[in-house]
């Protein structure tokens, strides 16, 4: 009963596809103005953050405070690399997911046997100790004062320095690794990831190695927070140690919270809002913050699962990217290809 | 001596002071139905505990396909090919029953993150035909998309076994199967274990009530107080003096007709 894959059914994807790399830049482009060219990336990179964070905390179920530090040893690499050892672009977005992988990984060996809330503090504490490190090892980091990365954004001798370019350039690399997160999450190797969350003992009695999968995707997510830190760090031109501090962790976490646990959509349309709706609402001065908490108030209590939960988007993304392995008789897709 | 599936040599497990399983010796040979019953406290859990690798043994040792778990997780004995289901139920709530399933195909399957990204080397088709295939044998193909958190009591019974079945258990153990079902449902639920030790599985039922256990065990292992007290087919346990004075000896007295 496998079904062939019908064009129709791509629509989703594809409109998504053209908005990002048609639509977007046509409009930027058409307005010529920096600031909306940061705004398109910020909101681009905080995307790639909540969809790693969407794989440890809103799959696997691990309540993860320090995400943001990840981001910042990316950031730190790229900057380091870049200004120490005169690498480019091309070298400093692998390097720098690797890095913050291996730290990941590192820190993860003694940690990933904790549980629920110790394991927040654990990453808490892990989350703490990276920002201090970027903070206070000022001959190595320059400390408060931070780093100026002079240089641009540069892929195998290209120059994609200007602005539509960085743009393409971001949005190209958010593109790829959504779309890697998506495979993860959306696959038997995210049924497995849930299973942990769901019930880690149960799991462990099916097969599964649960520990060895914690550490995996703890590891995964760092490195996706770190090419994030990579972009960041060659879009803005200048990294501090403000930029990867606790409240920056608890933004992402609040972008997949609202935009639903679990739900990769979610984790993208959470980024977009509580990027975008503070920038929108400018003009309300120093009210808008509140204006923003209030949104994140009212969408927890009247959408305690998010603004597209997990289970409408499984079935979203089952029925749109016609990723499902079978229809049921009455049409409705289950499994994954 | 031929090697059984199961070997339980003198296992021993300890809490502070009380010994929950005391020296217990037995085994299972492939494609047997054989019943752990016993009073309320008699240690049943435990062995199954020490069996599944969720408790370490304090002494003697379990042998599983000739491999000694002593020591081992219990995913380690999982991908051995022991399947298991919960006296509590414990199915994946918040994940539909489909993917529920799965869970089982894929913790014995190779697992990693990178299959799931690059290859397509059919591992999604093993699972999932794996997963539909142990669907149909429970029943449960009709309501594959619902949360499994929205089944009915008895329902999420036969999911939790489904779920052991995508496994491909060489050995199938069920604890307290037939807790909380009315006589209805546990005569439907004593045919569906009978067609799966027909189809080749080997099973073992943990029961506290030896109804379903006489009915359909070819050999039935009775502990008392931690210890083994029989170990015979259920005609002959059922006449034994010493389990009719484990069990008239607690208010759970009732032996099966």
């Amino acid at each position: 009963m496998n079904e062939s894959r019908s064009p129709t059914r791509l629509i989703v994807p594809v409109l998504v596809l053209l908005m990002v790399f048609a639509a977007l830049p046509a409009v930027l482009a058409s307005f010529d103005r920096g600031y909306f060219y940061q705004i398109a990336n910020l909101s681009l990179i905080f995307v790639l953050l909540a969809a790693s964070l969407h794989l440890v905390t809103g799959v696997a179920g691990l309540l993860h405070l320090g995400h943001a530090a990840f981001y910042g040893v990316g950031a730190y690499t790229a900057a380091l690399l870049a200004t120490k050892a005169g690498l480019g672009f091309t070298f400093t977005l692998p390097l720098s997911g690797l890095v913050a992988a291996l730290i990941a990984f590192l820190v993860a060996l003694p940690t990933m046997r904790l549980v629920s809330i110790y394991f927040a503090v654990a990453t808490l504490a892990i989350g703490q100790m990276l920002y201090l490190v970027m903070l206070n090892w000022v001959d190595f980091t320059k400390g408060p004062n931070g780093i100026i990365v002079t240089k641009g954004l540069n892929l195998f001798g290209f120059d994609l320095s200007g602005r539509l370019g960085t743009y393409y350039t971001v949005a190209a690399v958010v593109t790829l690794c959504v779309i890697a997160i998506g495979r993860l999450s959306h696959s038997y190797y995210g049924n497995a990831l849930r299973s942990i969350r769901e019930d880690d003992q149960c799991a462990d009695a099916m097969g599964v190695r649960t520990v060895r999968l914690k550490m995996e995707v703890f590891t995964l997510s760092a490195f996706f927070a770190g090419v994030a830190g990579s972009l960041w760090a060659h879009m803005t031109g200048y990294i501090s140690p403000g930029d990867f501090k606790f409240s920056e962790s608890i933004l992402i976490l609040a972008m997949i919270v609202v935009g639903g646990l679990g739900s990769l959509p979610g984790a993208i349309i959470g980024a977009l809002l509580l990027i975008l709706l503070p920038e929108g609402l400018r003009g309300m001065g120093d009210f808008r913050n509140v204006m923003v908490g209030v949104v994140m108030f009212l969408s927890i209590l009247f959408l305690p699962r998010g603004l597209l939960g997990e289970v409408s988007a499984l079935k979203l993304v089952r029925q749109q990217l016609n990723a499902a392995w079978r229809r049921t008789d009455n049409g409705i897709g289950i499994g994954w290809r | 001596m031929t090697t059984h599936l199961l070997d339980i040599d003198q296992a021993t497990r300890r809490f502070g002071g009380v010994l929950a399983v005391d020296s217990v010796s037995s085994h299972v040979d492939e494609g047997e139905l054989v019943g752990l019953i016993g009073p309320n406290g008699a240690g049943k859990t435990t062995l199954f505990n020490l069996i599944s690798g969720f408790t370490p043994l304090s002494a003697g040792t379990v042998r599983f396909r000739g491999r000694t778990i002593n020591g081992m997780r219990p995913n380690q004995v999982a991908r051995l090919g022991l399947g298991r289901t919960f006296q509590n139920l414990r199915v994946f709530p918040n994940m539909s029953v489909f993917d529920n399933v799965s869970v089982g195909a894929v913790g014995t399957l190779p697992q990693g993150p990178f299959g799931a990204l690059f290859a397509r080397d059919g591992r999604a088709k093993d699972i999932s035909d794996r997963t539909w295939h142990a669907l149909e044998l429970a029943g449960l193909t009709g309501v594959a998309d619902e949360l499994a958190a929205n089944l009915s009591y008895g329902r999420r019974k036969y999911l939790e076994i489904a779920r052991a079945l995508a496994m491909q258990p060489k050995f199938l153990i069920l604890d307290e199967p037939a807790a909380g079902l009315n006589d209805t449902e546990t005569r439907d639920l004593a045919a569906f274990i009978r067609r799966l030790h027909a189809g080749g599985l080997t099973i073992m039922l943990v029961e506290h009530d030896m109804n379903l256990v006489m009915g359909i065990c070819q050999r039935v292992i009775v502990l008392a107080s931690g210890r083994k007290i029989a170990d015979a087919p259920p005609d002959e346990v059922r006449r034994m003096p010493a389990v009719l004075e484990a069990y008239l000896g607690t208010d759970e007295g009732e032996m099966g007709a």
